[in-house]
């Protein structure tokens, strides 16, 4: 009973953090409601005993993205006047939605028309360090080598894009 | 039980397509792709926790890793290309039109 009403909160206010997102005019106050969101997410992961992902979801998400996206913002001082003139974006975002309803309906009758698996009750250790780690560094040892020489990639290329001069100085 | 967190799934994915497709703030666009891959997570840890197997929080990991790759890379390419331009308009940035 407890956990369908903290699910039921959660997941009001992490659609109320996206709506937000996408209707707010400045990115800071978007920034902000995607936090919300990310927060309200970390819970839901909770309340599905993930346990390990719930922590790297506040940490990595809603902490190093979130705080780096609000320093950009921050560094690049945008002003509301420098923002794009979006004076009809209410009239993109009613379209956009009328054309996204068919798609939407679509989805939820392809997941509601899966199998019903009932919650079943897990052991204490599901969705820890030690077990998620050993799927890890057992099943998806490849893909994990695989995302550190992306995150070398992505590195290197930041540093590159950053620290780039004018070629005519 | 299962369906309630994969609706959710689909409904913040579709308002991040929504972000995507209507808005003209580059930053704002950035943090609705964001919300789809956060969309894409809660799907994974829905579908491994009812099928208690933990594949799928290795898959949301690795989802992770590359959405803060991305992070860094298009932050890196926002600030060049403010600096460029000086706005931050999607429809100012169309240097590859032919």
């Amino acid at each position: 009973m407890f956990a369908e009403w903290l699910f039921t909160g959660f997941s009001i206010l992490s659609v109320l953090g996206a709506i937000g997102l996408v209707i707010f005019r400045h990115p800071m106050n978007g920034a902000m409601s995607l936090v919300i969101t990310m927060i309200s997410l970390a819970g839901l992961y909770a309340l599905l005993s993930a346990k390990l992902i719930f922590a790297i979801q506040l940490i990595v998400y809603a902490g190093a993205i979130m705080s780096l996206m609000v320093f950009i913002i921050m560094f690049l001082n945008v002003q509301t006047e420098d923002l794009p003139e979006e004076k009809n974006r209410f009239l993109y975002l009613f379209g956009g939605a009328v054309v996204l309803a068919p798609v939407f309906f679509f989805l939820k009758k392809v997941v509601t028309s899966l199998p019903g698996s009932e919650a079943t009750i897990v052991g204490g250790g599901f969705g820890g360090v030690k077990e998620v780690g050993l799927v890890l560094f057992r099943d998806w040892l490849l893909p994990f080598e695989i995302v550190s020489i992306l995150l070398l990639v992505a590195l290197v290329g930041a540093v590159l894009l950053a620290g780039k001069r004018r070629m005519s100085q | 039980m299962i369906q309630d967190y994969l609706i959710l799934s689909v409904i913040l994915f579709c308002i991040g397509i929504l972000g995507v497709v209507s808005r003209r703030n580059v930053l704002i666009v950035f943090m609705s792709i964001e919300l789809m891959l956060n969309a894409a997570n809660l799907a994974f840890i829905a579908f491994s926790r009812f099928h208690v197997s933990m594949d799928g929080h290795v898959l949301a990991m690795m989802v992770m890793a590359v959405a803060a790759a991305e992070a860094a890379l298009a932050l890196a390419v926002v600030i060049l290309l403010h600096r460029h331009k000086g706005k931050l308009d999607t429809n100012v940035f169309s240097l590859l039109k032919g």
